[in-house]
């Protein structure tokens, strides 16, 4: 037997231990109920079961116990230490049930009232894959489902911990890894892939498994291939020359079209000369777009078919993916009814397209930013100014800098208010593209480098939280402070936004107003995570892991008096109302 | 010999350094920073664990065998140490991985070594936790083709692909002039993630010339023979491109990098490091 065969046998038998220990003093792992579709399509108001909580990606919570009356006396409840490192965790919530992963990828199930341990399991990486932890989770049936830094797809037991499946999806010696979890829909679990640089080309994917076996049963290529307009938006490069493109941000489902909406990264690398996109070829059967970079693509979860697609920035040289969050919101555009698809890239624009056809339908600008100098209101064309595109051999000023004025964590949209809450942060960079190859091995990511700075004449504030309404496209109310806002939004039905930033606060905001009702004792570290609300023997919890997750975190140099930890503690904290 | 006798040169000034540093050992280590550790500042797992080291004696250094010149540093890196009456004690990085960030290398020298072999001295090249040696070779990207008929990059007709490593000092060199010119006299440059596939785009015949560092070349016509017939043609009309090669250490050790740097520069002025670039075969050359 391996020795990694001896670990997880040695690791089985502990965990047997450990559970049958468990079971005596604590039942309410044994209440947890299979995970069906129709729960995943309209989840118990106390659970949180995925990573935006419903598929439709709102990241609302209608729980409405803590309100704007009483979110005054919010008090710590309980709280759990993690393994320290890196992470932007999203715990998951089942009938009273956690379940978080650490970001040495042990997985733990703990109570969602007492914060009791009731089982855990340790997933063994590779001794040269960095154990960081994974955005989210999935739940279905009795099986939560984990993706792991090395790419792989593990099942465990949601009762007992015990490993189901273990599926190896793609090989991390070559670079791809997995940094957000999947999700589930109608038993293929939707899984995509990061970490497609230089050391495989050819671009990351998108695949679908069977949840009873985790077998793959489709892939999706997120560089467009072959002899079509799509496959020949590389300016001429091969296949073997077409880097990047990752999907790192789960996706989003609407049940009535069946499809799967998520977005893809940018190409690599970020400088477009380098990355053979300029200049543009003399080929008239060339374009330099770079599909499916910086797009969103409707995809059918049984088949992995791509039915359209609408690319929300070509030839992108600034890192400025726009890969995150889809929200699936019904509105009216123009007196009309629409189905809509709304993401905010890390330009800061709001942009929603038709999500049945992928028209092009409004966008708002929130943070001051000097890339995009205007919109076609008809096809959400950008017209891009020229000034900030690096050059070899310049220096050049674009806002926002890489992070982006938005970043990974997450908008959430209230249907109370109909508005959209997002974190936000403004600066701006001073871009220079650096050969950066200093070793065989060891290279320096997207080759440009950003000094980054205050926006010109900031008022010192780099944070914001802001609420768009979306039914007029007007600001509802924006929160300003100096430390960067580094935690998704989380809205409730009691009428309430909470979020978190870095200098270790969690707040919570009136949703109409923006006025401050709540603010956290300073906790363990930066708050870069996504805070989830849920039920557990009929009282609500607001939980959310404090952690530094090298996110907008890499603003510090703009705010220096923000001294976090060094040793990158992890600690999930969950408040409640005193009993 | 006694190595003190062999570098006589450097048996005054190195022998005074050997004893101090023992004491500058004593000094914090690489222990993490007082300051948060945020995104341009590596993280290493468990990084708190990390003080200060006991064996004074020793000069840890480390090489990765991923790397094309690993022999030859590992030699040059023992010739350091006993330049600097130390017991040279090496560190084989292995590992499956094709690329890694640059970060990663603060968690292999916390774990191993004092000094990590094998790094280009690019000017605005690394984060403020690395400080690097001076060089102890040179070297440079290199034109490579098996066409015959290619003796120049001169002679390569536009519109033909030259495949590039991505990223590299040469590669921005190379674009910077295709830029410059008029279109119809553009080659296209095909970014490879790294030397290995750019002299496999060459052979696969995606590509009729490959922009590449040379001791990669070295390294894959050592250890095959597909690539025996990779010539080196001449860069013109661009000018060569050459990179000074030295170590990376943690930016705090102030005290140790001075003395290494005295030490290359005595091994380069008496033919030492030059000696062991022979041996090998190696391309490059050790300047003063």
């Amino acid at each position: 037997m391996s020795i990694k065969g001896k670990l997880l046998a040695a690791s089985a038998i502990t965990l047997s231990l450990c559970a049958s220990s468990v079971f005596g003093q604590d039942a309410a792992i044994d209440k947890i109920t299979p995970v069906t579709d129709e729960m995943l399509t309209n989840p118990p108001d106390g659970d949180w079961l995925m990573w935006r909580r419903t598929y439709n990606g709102w990241g609302y919570s209608p729980l409405d116990q803590i309100n704007k009356d009483n979110v005054g006396d919010l008090r710590l409840a309980w709280a759990w230490a993690m393994t320290p490192g890196r992470t932007q965790e999203t715990p998951l919530a089942h009938d009273g049930i956690i379940y978080i992963q650490n970001s040495d990828q042990l997985i733990q199930a703990l109570d969602g009232a007492t914060g009791d341990l009731i089982w855990e399991y340790q997933y063994e990486l590779p001794d040269d894959v960095d154990p960081r932890g994974i955005r989210n989770k999935a739940i279905y049936g009795d099986k939560l489902i984990i993706g792991t830094r090395d790419a792989h797809l593990i099942a465990l037991d949601a009762k007992t911990g015990q490993l189901i499946w273990d599926k190896q999806v793609a090989n991390s010696d070559f670079g791809y890894s997995f940094s957000s979890g999947p999700m589930v829909v109608n038993g293929v679990v939707v899984q995509g892939t990061t970490g497609c640089g230089g050391g495989q080309p050819g671009g990351c994917f998108f695949t679908g498994h069977d949840v009873n076996t985790g077998a793959e049963v489709w892939r999706v290529h997120t560089i467009a291939r072959g002899d079509t307009p799509e496959g020949n938006s590389w300016n001429g490069v091969p296949l073997e020359s077409r880097h990047g493109a990752s999907a790192w941000i789960p996706g989003t489902y609407d049940a009535e079209q069946n499809l799967v909406f998520a977005g893809v990264g940018q190409p690599y690398p970020w400088n477009t000369e380098m990355a053979g996109l300029t200049p543009p070829s003399s080929d008239p059967n060339v374009t330099n777009e770079a599909l499916y970079t910086n797009s969103t693509l409707a995809i059918d979860p049984g088949t992995g078919e791509v039915k359209w697609y609408f690319q929300h920035l070509p030839t992108d040289s600034l890192d400025l993916d726009y890969v995150y969050e889809r929200l699936l919101i019904d509105l009216p555009v123009d007196g009309q009814e629409r189905k809509l698809s709304v993401t905010t890239g890390k330009i800061g624009i709001v942009e929603a397209i038709d999500r049945t056809t992928g028209e092009w339908l409004w966008h708002v600008e929130t943070a001051p930013q000097n890339v995009v100098l205007s919109i076609d209101p008809e096809t959400g064309a950008k017209e891009i100014n020229p000034e900030v595109i690096p050059v070899i051999g310049e220096t050049t000023f674009n806002c926002p800098a890489d992070p982006g004025a938005k970043a990974w964590q997450a908008t959430a949209y209230s249907p109370r208010t109909q508005a959209l809450y997002l974190p936000t942060v403004e600066f701006c960079s001073d871009t220079t593209v650096n050969p950066l190859d200093p070793g065989e091995i060891y290279t320096g990511g997207g080759r440009q480098t950003y000094s980054r700075v205050p926006v010109p004449d900031s008022d010192g504030n780099i944070g914001q939280v802001r609420a768009i309404n979306l039914t007029d496209l007007s600001e509802m109310w924006q929160y300003r402070q100096r430390p960067p806002i580094t935690s998704s939004t989380l809205p409730t039905g009691g009428g309430l936004v909470f979020v978190g930033s870095l200098d270790r606060k969690f707040m919570a905001f009136d949703d109409e107003t923006g006025e401050k009702l709540w603010e956290s004792g300073k906790l363990s570290s930066s708050l870069e995570s996504f805070p989830i609300t849920y039920e557990a023997g009929g009282k609500q919890y607001v939980a959310i892991v404090a952690n530094f997750a090298s996110g907008l975190g890499r603003l510090a140099s703009l705010t220096p008096e923000v001294k976090l930890p060094s040793n990158d503690p992890i600690t999930l904290y969950v408040f409640a109302l005193p009993d | 010999m006694p190595v003190a006798f062999a570098f006589p040169r450097l048996a005054g000034p190195l022998l005074a350094l050997a004893l101090a540093i023992p004491a500058a050992a004593l000094l914090p280590g690489p222990a993490p920073a007082q300051e948060p550790l945020f995104y341009d500042v590596p993280y290493a797992p468990g990084q708190w664990r990390y003080g200060r080291r006991l064996d004074e004696s020793q000069l840890r250094y480390c090489v990765d065998r991923r790397d094309p010149d690993w022999e030859v540093a590992a030699a040059i890196a023992d010739a350091i140490a006993l330049g600097l009456l130390l017991e040279p004690r090496r560190h084989v990085v292995e590992s499956k991985l094709v690329l890694e960030d640059i970060t990663r290398v603060y968690q292999v020298m916390l774990e191993h070594c004092d000094l990590h072999m094998g790094f280009k001295l690019i000017p605005g090249g690394y984060g403020g936790w690395a400080t690097l040696t001076r060089a102890y070779y040179e070297a440079e990207y290199v034109f490579v083709t098996a066409d015959p008929d290619i003796q120049a990059l001169a002679d390569l007709p536009p519109g033909r692909p030259i495949g590039t490593t991505m990223g590299t000092s040469a590669h921005l060199r190379l674009v910077s002039y295709l830029m410059a010119v008029p279109a119809d006299e553009r080659w296209p440059a095909y970014p490879m993630g790294t030397n290995v596939l750019a002299l496999e785009s060459l052979l696969g015949g995606t590509v009729d010339v490959a922009l590449v560092w040379a001791p990669s070349l070295w390294a894959k016509q050592r250890e095959e023979p597909a690539y025996a017939d990779l010539r080196v043609i001449d860069p013109t009309p661009l000018p060569p491109t050459t990179l000074g090669v030295g170590a990376l250490l943690l930016s705090d050790e102030t005290f140790l990098r001075t003395a290494i740097d005295e030490a290359i520069a005595a091994l380069t002025e008496d033919g030492t490091i030059a000696g062991i670039l022979e041996t090998y075969g190696f391309p490059a050359t050790a300047e003063p």
